[in-house]
């Protein structure tokens, strides 16, 4: 079993750290997969372009030098970590009205994906390249920030279009999202450290990306609640097993709760 | 040149190329330098420059690489003063360009641009995190390129030093400015081909840095000479010219000592200054309405990023 994390950005649109720092972040903690996600705006919206000008998102004149870094990283990420990169897209479709507003992901391909077409029109061309799409952040977020609302509306027509749903997004869990008997995966949402403590998923499949692939479209994953040890706890563990062997007693015993 | 191991890879576009008999004779002057004459024009890239390059950085044996256009002179030293810098997060190295033996007003203008505003610029952006790489001097290593695919990779940019820059901070790699700058020949130059080439060089700024672009006025000696005569003329009651006239000998005598310091200081040189800033406000508002560039005898349209449609 291994954790994968599908929804991180760089700082090829909104994130704060580089693809080479994600893949020694993730690779150092033992992540079996992740992927790359960056936003690439839809250009014919104000708030897309404003994106655009801002650089907070990837464009057509960023998306090569995005998915060299990318093929170079998968590379190492593999060699240095046995860490699979799955390279990846946020379809970002903002509006000033958050039920107009969708964001989903593409992965497992960013060939011929434009961001002005509908979900279900990139839904097929991502597939027939072997690619994934999911609804990112379908319901209310749970945090102020603009919401994306389009997707959960559409969710009876687009059955057949998202290959998942995310029923998590970094510490939040949906249990409208869970209850609605659609095919599900929990990410982060990564941006920065401190949305590492997050849901994640749990794979047991092949670590390649067609296996881990399938694997999201026939739901064989599981859901995890990561955070990382605060220091304190290291300590008292530390500790623990200091006193354990020098007084031969039974550890004080600590784990961790998810 | 002083340095232990090295080759020199000359890349022309065509057997006609002028250069092509001043390189065959450097060859046979001196024969114990390993280099090489590659004649291919490759046509995949819209970039001229890189589609010129392609074949050279294929055949290329080391894996540190500097290209350096044909209008750079260099010293013995360049080598020796360029690699030590390189370090373990140094993507790569540039140098800062010095206008050399300017001839005509356009090549006064040119030196006056390089020798000044450029400079400083170059200082001013790599202190705010931004620095720019020059293409006509990079020093980087093969390596780290192909973690972008290769240079093929920026043939679709017409700005292919700025876009390596930019792909240096993807990586987490530093761009560092080279310790003394490299002579730019400037030569014959006349009024239209100063103001094309700045032409391309600000459409070029504007498609990459929309935003960056429509702030630049501010940086310019007059206007932003204008802005605090006029804010202090407002606040203390002080005389608008004086202000202003005070501001633009201040920033001219800043400018010029770094012609005097290079040794580069003459009377032209000082008219040429003031032309130049003249010239400034024009040539940003001709920069502001329009899209396209020509560059090695092509028109090219440019879209946002930096990519470009090729010859419209």
């Amino acid at each position: 079993m291994y954790l994968a994390d599908f929804h991180i950005h760089s700082n090829f649109s909104d994130g704060k750290y580089s693809i080479p720092f994600l893949v020694d972040y993730f690779g150092k903690r033992n992540f079996g997969a992740i992927a790359i996600t960056d936003h690439y705006c839809e250009q014919s919206s104000l708030i897309g372009k404003a994106s655009s000008y801002l650089g907070v998102t990837l464009t057509r004149a960023t998306l090569p030098l995005y998915r060299e870094i990318l093929k170079s990283e998968k590379v190492r990420a593999w060699e240095q970590y046995r860490m699979q990169l799955i390279p990846g897209l946020e379809i970002t479709k903002n509006s000033i009205s958050n039920h107009r507003s969708a964001h989903f992901l593409v992965l497992g391909t960013l060939e011929n994906i434009d961001p002005s077409e509908d979900i279900s029109v990139t839904s097929q061309k991502a597939r027939s390249q072997g690619g994934v799409v999911i609804a990112a952040h379908p319901v209310s977020t749970r945090k102020l920030e603009k919401q994306t609302y389009h997707l959960w509306e559409r969710r009876e027509e687009l059955r057949d279009s998202v290959d998942a749903w995310e029923v998590a997004s970094g510490p939040f869990w949906f249990n409208e999202v869970e209850r609605a008997g659609l095919p599900l995966i929990a990410n982060s949402d990564f941006h920065t450290e401190k949305n590492l403590t997050s849901w994640k998923n749990l794979m047991a499949c092949e670590k390649h990306p067609e296996a881990i692939l399938r694997a999201i479209k026939t739901q064989q994953l599981d859901f995890h609640f990561y955070r990382e040890e605060p220091i304190h706890d290291s300590l008292i563990r530390v500790l623990s097993r200091t006193l354990d062997s020098q007084l031969g007693t039974a550890p004080l015993g600590h784990s961790l709760s998810f | 040149m002083d340095y232990p191991s090295y080759e020199l890879l000359f890349s022309v576009a065509e057997v006609e190329d002028p250069a092509v008999t001043i390189v065959q004779e450097l060859q046979r002057k001196y024969p114990n330098v390993s280099s090489e004459l590659i004649v291919s024009k490759f046509s995949d890239e819209v970039n001229p420059k890189i589609n010129n390059l392609l074949d050279s950085y294929k055949k290329a044996k080391w894996d540190l690489l500097l290209i350096s256009d044909s209008n750079i002179r260099v010293q013995p030293h360049y080598l020796k003063r360029m690699v030590p810098d390189f370090s373990q997060n140094v993507g790569i190295i540039t140098g800062v360009v010095a206008g050399v033996s300017p001839r005509g007003l356009g090549g006064l203008l040119e030196a006056s641009y390089l020798n000044t505003f450029f400079t400083r610029w170059m200082f001013v952006t790599k202190h705010l995190g931004f620095p720019s790489v020059v293409g006509k001097s990079m020093l980087f290593r093969k390596q780290t390129i192909e973690r972008i695919g290769g240079i093929k990779t920026l043939g679709s940019y017409i700005a292919e030093d700025y876009m390596a820059g930019h792909a240096m901070s993807k990586l987490d790699l530093r761009v560092e400015l080279m310790r003394s700058p490299v002579e730019q020949h400037i030569g014959t130059y006349s009024l239209e081909q100063f103001w094309k080439r700045h032409l391309r060089w600000g459409r070029i700024r504007k498609s990459i840095a929309p935003l960056a672009f429509l702030a630049e006025p501010f940086f310019f000696s007059s206007i932003s000479g204008m802005a605090g005569a006029y804010a202090l003329g407002t606040w203390f009651g002080i005389a608008f010219f004086e202000v202003w006239a005070v501001h633009m000998i201040g920033w001219a005598l800043m400018d010029l000592s770094l012609h005097i310091l290079s040794d580069r200081f003459s009377m032209r040189a000082l008219g040429a200054w003031w032309v130049r800033e003249a010239l400034a406000l024009p040539l940003w508002g001709s920069i502001l309405f329009g899209h396209t560039v020509d560059w090695r005898g092509a028109r090219y349209r440019l879209l946002q990023g930096g990519l470009v449609e090729g010859d419209c």
